[in-house]
């Protein structure tokens, strides 16, 4: 059975959350006075012990990343918030941004304490101009009360939270990506470090974490690790805001901890299939995790280990679900488009494949396949794997060996029509 | 140069300087206040910009090219924004994608002849469960049916 | 840094700890492949060709994005590492066209050359299905882009932003629609602007004075070093001779020295071998009358032995130190007083902080050496001898012979050709004092007297 685990969203369903008054009399701040009995490397290891993983999709320890931030560097730290929220079938970090934005800024406040910053930006994509109101009303709300600022929380230690909106570019969810574009420049990734340290802002340290990590981290402060490991697996400790869409009855973000089984998910909070019809395949965490069929639904568990052990991988949690109606030749087709539209166009691999395998799918789709272009969309697959600066061509490569390995017949019956 | 920040503009240009470590750091907010400005990013608007933070037009001129959401080129008054991303085809963005052209009489891409009214489809807007979804100017647009297209499209002409 | 040992293909070299292994693989000519690497600009690590393969590590690495460690083992070869290049060479020819046949670059393009050591295959792309671009743009300053043919290695935009930070160039637009561009509106305008062309790894920039006039293959390149400026910037006089026609020059290219120029040159340089074949000097002039080279010796011997008053000779800055020395030599034994006027190739307008000095004459550190006299001489002569020296004409004498490279305004009593730098060889010495030897790159048809073969003429008929 399901077990109710609210930890981020335990304030969604209540009306007003967004406003500083709701959110208060429902405990938002409360961690903040935890927080600050705590010193900076104190916080810094209760993360390390919670376990906690980061919710933007890589799913790497916080607690490390937060370790790598320096104690006593001349240079000024920085905290950037990820709330770039582009990958196909995710839409959660728009719901902490709008029902329970106070929830992310208290955690903003704990983390800039923990890392030792003083200024923290959230990156919010740009089509999310609506709900960056609703986040930016609660800022200034946060100010009046004195929660932000010089002596923020009521203690000595300055936090200031600038929003940063984005423009249209899914490649800038990759963190150094945002940082570039932070920087004022076009969303490449960079060349990856050759040693493990934090990322650079204009040369400053930097922590970059996904909206849901940093709303996560009030519940742990104030709870302990302990009580954030109750929820989860081992190795994936805690909750994550999984979300459906596609073919279910009721689509949305629903709060689960992992391990959750996820056919059960699908059912008990999506209520089933659309229209009760067959379950065909569930694409797991976002478009760019390996395609799942209904089998393999079947056994596949909601967390990190499980869904790599598949294969496949958790990714953002969104999943997408599709009916046994769908053409997944059609749906590979979408998705290609997706990423030949995306890609930042600095590797060739990418900039290159990505619209190749697009245009290779649209000439089957027209009808104007050759016998060896199936075959050749995995070739092009081999050659965007690893071999470039970032990890959106190894996506595309993952998400087109799934599609064709596990439904090769409706690709092969498409191509030799 | 024909384009000038409004006051209000420089003013709120002068308090995110302090914000952040440089002021390269604004280009996206000033290539966005030009944009609700003027309602597009003309190119003596990035000259204008290249001067505030101290950029060369050029390099400015590759960023804002490269991100969807600036328009180099003016749009109508209502720019629709339909999602084409996987989860709303799933849901049926083809028959609003229908409706939208029919009751437009323009095809994605194209602007309606009063100027009024641009289409355009456009990859995940984020909003999968509720899809399909678009999005008109900032507002977004959620669970549609053809029906709505119809209601939200009569809403803009009796606003207009 | 230290020095440290790694092993490339089962070979032992030694490196720098931390340094860029492809700088080691260039360096020793261990080919690998690459578009967007230059050493002017360093390593941007986008377009992958040069990927290798390195013990220990998961996947192929490139070579421009890994620093030498001590130990390291690197494999350049093989079929996985190949394949690996060859598959992502195909990814690059996709939307590329393919106009060799038509391409002013074919012969030194990388895409040509790698496409001949790793690609050989056909294509798996129909025309149609190709992404296209804009053609033929006139970029300004010479240059012309087909953006079709671009990989988007940003060498060029790398050059406009970082090297000559006048920011002309730039990629715009994204993914697979992404393309080199200038503002609208703007051009490519800085004095450097054609470097881009030889930066650009392949057909994609060209220049527009070079474009359709020749195939490289057929050009044969002299090292030598420009008389733009005393700067001696280190260039390749690129030359050929067609059937029946003189010896041509086509283009100079700059020569990589990091001591003078590094990797470039300026515009202004590079065209200057036009004026090498332009309004030449070719027949001797005697006071109006071309004559036989035999009566212009002897024409020469008569005004040397009937000159009243003093001798004085006049000597181009420009000439080589060799020549300088003749003619030194030469003044001394007719008891001529010599001059190498500088005055005249001041210009400041011209000169930047950079490769453009201000000291237009390519060899006035030479003449400074020599103690040759600087100034323009006020005294009357009775007879001036003028080596190809532009002030010539300021000079009150009674009777002038000149030396000239090109057909001057001035009528003299006696009027002789000269040849040109590059018809020529020798020394130059730069402004910050460094000696570069420059071999005769050009020899016409009927060539043209260089001063030492004038002056060992002259002297023979003495005799």
């Amino acid at each position: 059975m399901i077990k109710a685990s609210r930890i981020v969203s335990r304030k969604f369903d209540i009306p007003g959350s967004h406003t500083l008054e709701v959110a208060k009399t429902h405990g938002a701040y409360d961690a903040l006075s935890d927080a600050f009995a705590f010193s900076p490397a104190e916080i810094v290891e209760v993360i390390k012990e919670s376990g906690l993983r980061g919710k933007g999709g890589g799913g790497a320890p916080a607690g490390t990343k937060w370790g790598l931030m320096p104690q006593d560097d001349p240079r000024p730290s920085y905290l950037v918030v990820n709330g770039d929220e582009s990958e196909p079938g995710t839409f959660k970090d728009r719901q902490i941004i709008s029902k329970d934005p106070h929830l992310l800024i208290e955690g903003i406040i704990i983390t800039c304490y923990a890392i030792k910053a003083h200024d923290a930006y959230i990156y919010i994509r740009g089509e999310y101009c609506q709900f960056q109101q609703i986040l930016q009303s609660a800022i200034d709300e946060a100010y009046a009360a004195g929660l932000l600022g010089e002596r923020s929380g009521g203690e000595a230690y300055r936090v200031d939270i600038t929003i940063h909106r984005g423009a249209g570019a899914y490649i800038c969810g990759e963190k150094s990506a945002l940082l570039e574009s932070m920087e004022g420049k076009r969303g490449h990734p960079r060349l990856k470090p050759k040693q493990k340290e934090p990322e650079w802002y204009f040369g400053n340290p930097t922590l970059v974490n996904n909206v849901e990590t940093i709303a996560s981290v009030p519940y742990i402060v104030k709870n302990g690790a302990r009580a954030y490991r109750e929820f989860g697996t081992e190795h994936s400790p805690g909750t994550l805001l999984f979300a459906m869409s596609g073919h279910v009855e009721k689509p949305g973000v629903y709060e689960a901890e992992f391990g959750t089984p996820m056919l059960e998910y699908i059912e008990h909070y999506g209520g089933g299939v659309l229209g009760g019809r067959k379950l065909k395949a569930v694409i797991p965490g976002g478009a760019s995790t390996a395609v799942l069929t209904a089998d393999e639904v079947a056994y596949a568990t909601l967390d990190y280990e499980n869904l790599r052990a598949m294969h496949s991988a958790l990714g953002t949690g969104g999943m997408i679900v599709m009916d046994e109606g769908t053409d997944m030749v059609e749906a590979l087709k979408n998705l290609l488009e997706f990423y030949h539209h995306e890609s930042c166009g600095q590797c060739t691999p990418c900039r290159e494949g990505t619209g190749w395998s697009d245009t290779i799918l649209g000439r089957v789709l027209e009808g104007r396949g050759r016998s060896e272009d199936i075959d050749k969309l995995l070739e092009l697959a081999d050659t965007m794997d690893g071999k470039t600066i970032c990890v959106f061509a190894p996506a595309v490569a993952i998400v087109v060996r799934s599609f064709i390995g596990k439904f090769r017949d409706e690709f092969e019956a498409k191509a030799s029509v | 140069m024909s384009f000038v920040f409004s006051k209000e503009n420089l003013e709120r240009i002068e308090a995110l300087k302090s914000r952040y470590p440089s002021p390269k750091a604004l280009l996206l907010p000033c290539l966005w206040m030009a944009q609700y400005q003027e309602g597009y990013i003309s190119l003596d608007a990035i000259e204008v910009i290249g001067e505030v933070i101290d950029m060369p037009p050029m390099e400015l001129y590759r960023v804002a090219t490269f991100y969807t959401m600036f328009n180099l080129e003016p749009v109508g008054k209502y720019h629709i924004q339909l999602c084409k991303t996987l989860s709303c085809a799933l849901r049926g963005k083809a028959q609003i994608l229908a409706q939208l052209s029919n009751r437009l009489g323009i095809k994605p891409g194209e602007s309606s002849q009063d100027g009024k009214y641009t289409l355009s489809q456009v990859e995940c807007l984020g909003s999968c469960g509720t899809a399909p979804v678009m999005q008109i100017n900032d507002r977004y647009y959620e669970n549609l049916t053809p029906e709505k297209i119809d209601t939200i499209l009569e809403s803009l002409e009796e606003e207009s | 840094m230290s020095q440290t040992e790694v092993v490339i293909d089962d070979k032992r070299f030694v490196a720098k700890e931390g340094s860029l292994l492809i700088d080691l693989l260039i360096k020793h000519n261990l080919k690998v492949p690459y578009f967007c690497y230059h050493e002017a600009l360093g390593a941007d690590g986008n377009c992958r060709m040069c990927m290798v393969e390195i013990e220990g590590q998961k996947r192929p690495q490139i070579a421009c994005d890994t620093l030498i460690k001590e130990g390291m083992v690197v494999r350049t070869k093989g079929e996985n590492i190949e394949s690996v290049r060859r598959n992502i060479l195909e990814l690059e020819l996709i939307n590329h066209p393919v106009d060799c046949p038509i391409c002013d670059q074919a012969g030194e393009c990388k895409l040509q050359d790698f496409y001949m050591d790793y690609g050989l295959y056909d294509s798996h792309i129909d025309q149609a299905d190709k992404v296209h671009h804009q053609k033929h743009i006139d970029l300004g300053s010479n240059v012309m882009l087909d953006q079709e043919r671009c990989v988007l290695c940003a060498r060029c935009t790398r050059f406009t932003a970082d090297i000559t930070k006048t920011h002309e160039l730039g990629i715009i637009g994204r993914g697979d629609h992404a393309r080199v561009s200038t503002m609208p509106g703007k051009k490519l305008d800085n004095p450097y602007a054609m470097n881009v062309v030889d930066l650009c790894p392949v057909g994609a920039l060209t220049s527009k004075d070079f474009r359709f006039s020749q195939r490289v293959w057929f050009l044969t390149s002299t090292p030598s070093v420009c008389h733009g400026c005393a700067k001696g910037c280190n260039i390749f006089i690129d030359h050929n001779r067609e059937k029946y026609k003189d010896e041509t020059i086509y283009r100079f290219r700059p020569r990589e020295n990091q001591a003078v120029n590094g990797y470039f040159i300026c515009d202004e340089g590079r065209l200057s071998y036009k004026a090498l074949q332009e309004n030449r000097q070719v027949e001797r002039d005697r006071n109006g009358a071309v004559c036989s080279e035999a009566e212009a010796l002897k024409a020469y011997c008569k005004t040397l032995e009937g000159a009243k008053g003093e001798i004085i000779v006049l000597a181009d800055p420009n000439l080589y130190r060799e020549e300088l020395v003749a003619i030194e030599a030469y003044a001394a034994h007719i008891g001529a007083s010599l001059y190498a006027p500088l005055e005249h190739y001041r210009d400041e307008d011209f000169a930047d902080d950079w490769l453009k000095s201000s000291q237009r004459a390519a060899n006035a550190k030479a003449v400074e050496i020599l103690e040759i006299k600087t100034t323009l001489p006020v005294e009357k002569a009775g007879l001036l001898i003028s080596f190809n020296h532009p002030d010539a004409a300021q000079i009150k004498a009674e009777k002038v012979i000149s030396f000239q490279t090109h057909i001057g305004k001035d009528a003299y009593d006696l009027t002789l050709p000269l040849a040109v730098f590059s018809e020529s060889a020798g020394t130059l010495v730069n402004e910050e004092g460094i000696e570069q030897y420059c071999p005769r790159a050009i020899k016409r048809n009927e060539p043209i007297p260089t001063v030492i073969e004038w002056l060992t003429q002259i002297e023979g008929g003495d005799k």
